[in-house]
């Protein structure tokens, strides 16, 4: 079933890594698109967080996250610099919205709720550290509104990829090999 | 069940959502709180305050001549200006704390302000 941790650490360790590995790559060709609005994109590798807290739980998610924000910000030369910050903002505040969903899903709430949440978090998040430290000008918060829409809509299309990632025959063997696998 | 896992979880949070983005979208370009002082400050020339309350027309001699600026209350506009690109006409209404328009042939800015304390300017 979703949701159940794997018994053996190892093999979690491995799924983190490679949920991890994932994650970073998908960024790392996301940052290589150029978006048409700045502070707007897919946010395509939070398909890889919900993947990993449907299947791993909250714990397994929050690496593989935070190891996405270091290993892409490494890769993109962006390691503590204001984008870094904000991306690590953005990730914190997500993750703490799922922590509180969580316990809601799969029974009550699907990946797409819990991917609009996530998404208006982590949008919300980055506008506070941005508003806050960043930039402090009194007109910032008129891009919010545009930003929080974008954020319903890529967070609602990004739970439904999830939703399809987790039907998938090959991952929902992977959900399912705590059993069979050898 | 359905193809992508939908529970009424997901509705609520989809109707929280669009709830919230309406919200900012009302909050942020409706503010309560609007303009209430013009500023104008001109190179060389002590920053001149005037309170939007009622409707009237100024007008301030620059280097370039004269820039008409019409005030309504809780709003004001730079109405004539000579800068032959029309920038400073193009600024509009000024009606949300923060807004300005500035005509440059002229060495003027229109700023108007509401009650909470703002930036002057920004650098980053």
């Amino acid at each position: 079933m979703p949701g159940n941790p794997p018994p053996d650490p190892a093999q979690r360790d491995r799924a983190i890594a490679a949920l991890a590995a994932i994650a970073i790559g998908i960024q790392i060709l996301e940052a290589a698109i150029p978006s048409p609005v700045p502070g707007i994109k897919p946010g395509l590798a939070n398909i890889v967080t919900l993947v990993a807290l449907l299947v791993l739980g909250w714990r397994a998610a929050a690496a593989v996250t935070l190891i996405r924000v270091l290993g892409s910000s490494l890769l993109l030369g962006t390691l503590l610099s204001p984008a870094f910050w904000l991306s690590l903002a953005g990730a914190i505040a997500s993750l703490a919205m799922l922590a509180v969903l969580r316990p809601l899903a799969p029974r009550h709430l699907g990946p797409v709720g819990l991917a609009i949440a996530a998404a208006l978090a982590h949008t919300s998040g980055q506008f506070l550290l941005a508003w806050a430290v960043i930039i402090p000008h009194p007109n910032l918060p008129l891009l919010l509104p545009p930003l929080l829409l974008a954020a319903l809509i890529t967070g609602g299309l990004t739970g439904i990829l999830a939703a399809h990632v987790l039907g998938d025959p090959r991952i929902q063997r992977h959900v399912r090999t705590r059993k069979s696998d050898p | 069940m359905n193809p992508i896992g939908l529970r009424w979880g997901d509705a609520v949070i989809g109707a929280l959502a669009s709830a919230l983005v309406i919200a900012a979208f009302a909050l942020a370009y409706f503010p309560a709180g609007g303009a209430r002082v013009l500023v104008i400050s001109q190179a060389g020339a002590a920053p001149q305050h005037e309170p939007l309350d009622r409707r009237r027309t100024l007008e301030v001699t620059g280097p370039a001549g004269i820039t008409r600026i019409e005030i309504e209350p809780g709003r004001a506009r730079c109405a004539e200006s000579p800068g032959y690109r029309n920038i400073c006409e193009g600024s509009g209404w000024l009606q949300a704390h923060g807004d300005i328009a500035v005509s440059l042939p002229n060495r003027l800015t229109l700023q108007v302000l509401g009650s909470e304390p703002g930036f002057d300017s920004l650098h980053y």
